[in-house]
């Protein structure tokens, strides 16, 4: 069966002027994520894997090329637009947790939930059974300083989460945390992403994160070396 | 999590920086409190002494009198006009002046003499209570004279002591007679203080020979009103077309400029004041978007738009400038309220009083707390503090996520 295809990538160039010298950091890349991927982009540093999530993310955009999330294609969109793509369809997790310190787990994870104003009542169920779901129902009115790193990289995940948006773009999750915790973290990830179907895709030099991912595409100098089912 | 409480939280964060911004702009509010209330007291206590103890709001003369002002210059319909002016709702009161020579043992000096009448005088000024010592007029005591406090000091008399008055009477004949000094003023301006004689009006007419008419009537409203001085000026113009009619402003146009000057000096203190309490506003917010640019580009990348952050960054801003303005009050209204009181006594530095164009003003300084001297610092306060963030708050809301993300 065909699955629906969340992201596509059309030949998409990033090009930085440094000073005189033009670096390309993605070189006309084709890519496609379908509905229910646990995909993980992977390579040595400079490879482009970030400019790439960046951009798919609505973060960046491309020297040249589309990129279409959901059908829709980017180019062209404006900032209000583009704001609202990653507000309801865009979930992130990034390697410094960045979680907003001045607010609780609970609050936190019910962030974009407000931000798109979906009532209280509503956001505090699905809040609730989100942070149930990643273990943390018990700190939810601890702030970010008060939990351990891989306690505030679930908050970050539960955020991502709970939106129930269409891909969750992770870079590095697993880079700040210890191994047990990473272990936990990947586990947790695979779960959502088995029982409730929701899309990951990694950006990572990490190798447990490789292991558990089930399509791994590597790139290199900023173009797909290889692209292949996970072993 | 609503944007209040975020905000609230977020001046929590940096509670040291907070709490400096708040103190330097509490402190800077309540000086200006403070100093626009000592403001308003001078212009109150200005007002008081040279509308209220001499000039009165309007006053009425013969065309040519304040050019020349001529003993036959003579208002002669005066109370067909002062029952005109009751009737429009004013006090009104009657003078008479004329230039003469007092002399006291070897001494003597010019003086202008003014006939009073003591009934009527008190309605439009306060000036039989500006008596330093002595008493006032006394229609029971027709030689009984009043005299400034400069005047004494140059002829060299105190209470009860006698002055020759000689002068040219409205006959042509030489006026002259002997007076007993009853009373000396406070100071109320250089003319008054330096040359002020003051009789009741029959002695007056009875030294000059003037039978009738006045040189002047002074007019006040008899009750609170609405109207401006210069509607006030108007109206009694149209009731009596045949007399100059002017107000205070037009016949003391120094002191009308020293009073607008001191109000718009008010305006450019305030605006200097809070031009340096703007710096560090905008100095602390500044501090406050680059310390927290990393978390903009994360809550951006989630998806908030950038009037929120806009928002935040405001509300951060005026809650401050709220508690300022609170610590401000607290601060400044005990002292203003106790210096309406116990004024600031500026006398080692003028011991009777300072006169600047005439004018004398009070060594002591009172405060007057009025809506005006607490409502402008803070407006003025809210409005640089609002022009203080807009760059901040701009900076922030417009900020690009992935280099806010990305920033070192």
């Amino acid at each position: 069966m065909n699955r629906k295809s969340i992201v596509e990538l059309n030949q998409i160039c990033k090009i930085y002027q440094q000073g005189k010298l033009q670096v390309t950091a993605v070189d006309c890349l084709s890519l496609q994520i379908a509905q229910g991927e646990f995909s993980a982009l992977y390579g040595p540093s400079g490879s482009g894997k970030t400019t790439v999530l960046n951009m798919i993310g609505a973060l960046d955009e491309p020297s040249s090329g589309d990129v279409i999330i959901e059908g829709k294609t980017l180019a062209g969109m404006d900032r209000t637009a583009l704001s609202r793509l990653r507000r309801d369809r865009i979930g992130f997790v990034f390697q410094a947790y960045n979680l907003v310190p001045v607010l609780t787990a609970y609050e936190n994870a019910e962030f974009v939930l407000a931000l798109q104003g979906v009532p209280i009542r509503e956001r505090r169920q699905r809040v609730m059974s989100i942070l149930e779901e990643v273990g943390l129902a018990d700190l939810a009115d601890r702030r970010p300083d008060e939990l351990s790193g891989g306690q505030q990289q679930r908050v970050a995940i539960a955020r991502a989460i709970a939106p129930e948006p269409a891909i969750i773009l992770a870079d590095e999750p697993t880079a700040n945390v210890d191994s047990a915790t990473a272990n936990g973290l990947l586990d947790l990830m695979e779960n959502l992403n088995s029982n409730k179907g929701v899309t990951f895709l990694f950006s990572t030099h990490d190798q447990r994160v490789m292991d558990r991912a089930r399509r791994l595409i590597e790139l290199k100098d900023g173009k797909i070396a290889s692209d292949g089912v996970s072993p | 999590m609503n944007l209040f409480s975020y905000a609230a939280r977020n001046l929590r964060r940096s509670g040291q920086r907070t709490c400096i911004m708040i103190g330097a702009m509490g402190f800077a509010g309540a000086i200006m409190i403070f100093y626009a209330a000592l403001l308003e007291g001078f212009i109150m206590t200005t007002e008081k002494n040279a509308i209220g103890m001499e000039t009165g709001q309007v006053q009425i003369h013969v065309h040519t009198y304040l050019d020349d002002p001529d003993i036959y210059s003579q208002i002669t319909s005066q109370d067909e006009a002062m029952a005109k002016l009751n009737r429009l709702g004013y006090h009104s009161a009657p003078r008479l002046f004329a230039f003469g020579l007092a002399a006291a043992g070897s001494s003597s000096s010019g003086v202008m003499l003014r006939g009073v009448d003591t009934e009527r005088e008190p309605l439009v000024t306060g000036i039989h209570q500006h008596v330093k010592s002595g008493n006032w007029l006394d229609r029971n005591d027709p030689t009984g004279v009043v005299i400034g406090q400069k005047l004494a000091r140059i002829i060299g008399v105190g209470l009860g002591d006698e002055i020759v008055i000689v002068g040219q009477a409205a006959d042509g004949s030489m006026a002259n007679d002997l007076y007993r000094v009853r009373g000396i003023m406070k100071s109320v301006g250089e003319g008054i203080d330096r040359a002020g004689f003051f009789m009741i009006q029959e002695t007056f007419r009875s030294l000059f020979l003037l039978d009738e008419g006045c040189h002047e009537i002074v007019v006040v409203p008899s009750k609170n009103t609405t109207k401006s001085l210069d509607e006030m000026t108007a109206e009694i113009r149209a009731a009596i077309p045949q007399y100059e009619v002017k107000n205070w402003r037009q016949l003391r146009p120094v002191l009308a400029r020293i009073i607008d000057m001191t109000s718009a000096s008010l305006v450019v203190m305030l605006i200097v004041t809070y031009a340096a309490v703007g710096i560090l506003t905008l100095n602390g917010m500044l501090m406050n978007v680059f310390e927290r640019i990393r978390e903009f580009g994360i809550i951006k990348a989630l998806g908030m738009p950038p009037w929120k952050i806009f928002t935040i960054i405001s509300l951060e801003a005026i809650m401050q400038v709220s508690i300022a303005s609170i610590l401000a009050l607290f601060l400044a209204i005990p002292l203003s309220l106790y210096c309406e009181i116990h004024p600031l006594n500026l006398s080692s530095l003028a011991p009777d009083s300072a006169t600047i164009a005439g004018i004398a003003f009070d060594p002591l300084w009172y405060c007057d707390l009025t809506s005006n001297s607490i409502l402008l610092p803070l407006f003025f306060m809210f409005l640089f503090t609002v022009l203080a963030i807009l760059y901040p708050a701009l900076k922030a809301s417009l900020i690009q996520p992935l280099k806010a993300i990305y920033h070192r």
